[in-house]
């Protein structure tokens, strides 16, 4: 049964002024399938339509052209307490001069449901999530992680056929923020239900997502399974904004010479030079002389040897981050910083000398005037 | 001059300034309660009367007193209002009450309309609104006489000499109001209001159920200052009300003025009656006026 599943087809949305005239658009044209049941992520920086695609879906923003459909049936039209959504916000929006009880019940009673139903339902969902022993209290008297919870709970008692999340760990501590990420995955394994989850943070997205959709500028950038947009990010948006510390781009040329491909960097001093082999030869030989982008991740720049795939990469270390099992190694590049992750327990210096295996298997190559990955 | 010894210098001026401060505040307070309790009604230099008399109070709360006519002969005479002073006092509490009440229930709406909602012209009416308010009500006594007297005219309620028509005309001065209630509406996140309308409230219901509760800090203050300045509003209700069993306390007690001979006694006496009422609001309205209601809402 797809009751839940949420479909956008060609969504824009365009601000305007008081007197009509538009202004600014958000929202440029996107189309996305969630499937039922389905926890999907939206990333991207600060003002990349991700916040406003999710409120047109909860109807607090007015679409300006495209269509909606949850379960099959369009939305469009439709208030938000008709669509069967549940929305949890940053700054939790509790009822401050409402007991927790009454901030969960507010939606029953306003829907005039018996008063039996009433305090069945808040009293199962409170005791769910721990909250049943304070619900006299008022908002004021919880901690910040008590109050996310009675949001959850003020959603879960909607019965939504889709939970909306809206950047909900944002304004948590990082201890909370951990602790609630493991509890959002439990609520979705028990309920089951569709979720859309917005967020900023790359690592809530990985860790939350059944799938991840990319935005930016108002545009999606990539929609796949968190592993896929990590190991085959569609451009270079994508590559430099999953996984962190970020994919080292390298700008350059391909050349062919003495019967090979190579890659150059555009830099004059420390510019990486390498010989592209095995699946590379085949892309990079259809942009020779033209100019790539090289990407490498940091984790796949180590010190470990496995297999003939790995070249040798020389350089002198700027900055070195301890992590304790590992070491982030900040190496001079051609232009800016080569990061590199090397495990165990070294403590490396500045202007130590260090050789680094980049892993050709793993490299991305990105077309300098489209962005987009070459394949 | 060591550390300590500044310090005190510094605590004794601080004190002195805030007494003479205090004393420039009261001398006039003092002045009035004592005008009210002086025999007579001439101000002499000093500042608390030697002749203490309670005839002017008398006067004010309608109890009829007798008054010597006639030192030389002893000839006295009761002496009691035309019109009792009590009556403008209930005529005052009632049209600022209901003033006040009406004040805070157009204001807020159209407070809510120009802070949540998006319309036409909205950017244009709220300026307009500020500038307007800029000039005081009493340059536009001419035109509410005008306007008042056609309504009197066609419905005897609101027209000329009436206390409703004085209401209405106070009803006229919401637009600074407005502007309070509005920016007070601005600080409460829209994230209340949007799930409230996710749980199925309608704008009303959001307005009466959400907004308000959150919002009575800003009604006691709106509550409290046009409760003040319509208790002692004068020139528009001089213009309006005509007849004497329709005046407010501000045009009773200026009755008294006459040309000839100023009764400061009776005017004294009337206008600590008319902080009575006031003290009571504000003692009334000061719990309202806390902070920190909307804490715990929202994460800010």
């Amino acid at each position: 049964m797809s009751e839940g599943s949420v479909e956008i087809k060609e969504l824009v949305k365009t601000y305007t002024d008081d007197r009509g005239r538009p202004t600014f658009t958000a929202v440029k044209n996107i189309n996305l399938h969630i499937e039922d049941g389905e926890f999907m992520v939206l990333v991207g920086p600060s003002g990349c339509g991700k916040s406003t695609t999710l409120r047109m879906v909860a109807g607090l923003e007015k679409i300006t052209s495209g269509t909606i459909s949850i379960g099959e049936r369009v939305v469009n039209e439709l208030e938000p307490k008709d669509r069967g959504i549940a929305m949890v916000f940053q700054n939790y929006a509790l009822y401050p001069h409402m007991t927790i009880f009454n901030n969960m019940a507010f939606g029953l009673q306003l829907a005039k449901k018996k008063k039996d139903f009433i305090s069945d339902t808040v009293g199962r969902t409170s005791k769910a999530l721990g909250l049943d022993h304070m619900l006299e209290r008022k908002p004021h008297a919880l901690s910040g992680g008590q109050r996310q919870r009675v949001a959850l709970g003020r959603a879960i008692v909607r019965s939504p056929k889709v939970f909306l999340f809206d950047e909900p760990l944002s304004n948590l501590d990082a201890k909370m923020r951990v602790q609630m990420r493991s509890e959002i995955s439990k609520l979705h394994a028990q309920l089951g239900n569709t979720m859309i989850y917005v967020t900023h943070d790359q690592v809530e997205a990985m860790t939350m997502g059944d799938r991840i959709c990319v935005m930016r500028d108002g545009l999606i950038m990539q929609v796949a399974d968190p592993l896929t947009l990590y190991r085959q990010p569609e451009n270079l948006f994508v590559a430099g904004f999953i996984g962190s510390p970020p994919m080292n781009l390298l700008k350059g040329k391909v050349q062919k010479r003495d019967g090979g491909i190579f890659f150059a960097e555009n830099a004059e001093k420390n510019a990486l030079n390498i010989q592209l082999k095995g699946k590379l030869e085949p892309l990079a030989g259809k942009y020779v002389d033209k100019d790539i982008i090289f990407g490498i991740r940091p984790e796949h720049l180590s010190d470990e040897v496995k297999d003939p795939a790995h070249v040798p990469v020389t350089s002198t270390v700027e900055i070195a981050e301890p992590m304790g099992s590992e070491s982030l190694v900040y190496l001079k590049g051609g232009s800016g910083n080569l990061i590199a992750r090397i495990h165990g327990e070294h403590l490396f210096h500045l202007g130590e000398q260090v050789t680094v295996q980049l892993n050709l298997d793993k490299v991305s190559l990105f077309d300098a005037a489209t962005e987009s990955v070459i394949r | 001059m060591n550390a300590e010894q500044k310090v005190l210098v510094r605590k004794v001026c601080a004190h002195a300034f805030v007494i003479g401060f205090l004393i420039l505040v009261l001398v006039p307070f003092v002045m009035v309660i004592s005008a009210s309790l002086r025999q007579g009604d001439f101000a002499p230099s000093r500042l608390l009367p030697d002749k203490v008399s309670l005839d002017h109070w008398k006067f004010v709360l309608g109890i009829p007193y007798q008054e010597v006519v006639n030192p030389a002969t002893g000839e006295t005479r009761m002496v009691k209002a035309g019109t009792p002073p009590l009556l403008w006092f209930w005529n005052s509490i009632k049209i600022s009450l209901v003033s006040s009440a009406g004040i805070i229930l157009l204001s807020s709406t159209a407070a809510y309309a120009f802070a949540r909602l998006r319309f036409k012209f909205r950017t244009t009416t709220l300026g307009a609104l500020l500038i307007l308010q800029m000039f005081p009500m009493v340059l536009s006594l001419v035109a509410f006489y005008v306007i008042l007297d056609f309504t009197g005219q066609h419905l005897r309620l609101i027209g000329l000499n009436t206390q409703l028509g004085l209401i209405m005309v106070y009803l006229g001065g919401i637009s600074n109001y407005i502007w309070m209630i509005k920016g007070y509406f601005e600080t409460i996140p829209a994230s209340m209001e949007e799930s409230a309308r996710i749980d199925g409230a309608s704008q009303f219901q959001t307005f009466i159920r959400i907004l308000l509760p959150m919002s009575l800090p800003i009604f006691a203050v709106v509550f409290i200052l046009s409760f003040i300045s319509y208790m002692s509003e004068y020139p528009v209700a001089s213009v309006v009300l005509q007849s004497s069993d329709n005046w407010t306390l501000a045009v009773g007690a200026n009755s008294f003025l006459y040309e000839q001979e100023k009764l400061w006694g009776r005017f004294a006496a009337l206008a600590v009656l008319s902080g009575v009422p006031i003290t009571v609001v504000f003692l009334l309205c000061q719990r309202f006026v806390i902070g920190g209601l909307t804490s715990g809402g929202v994460k800010e």
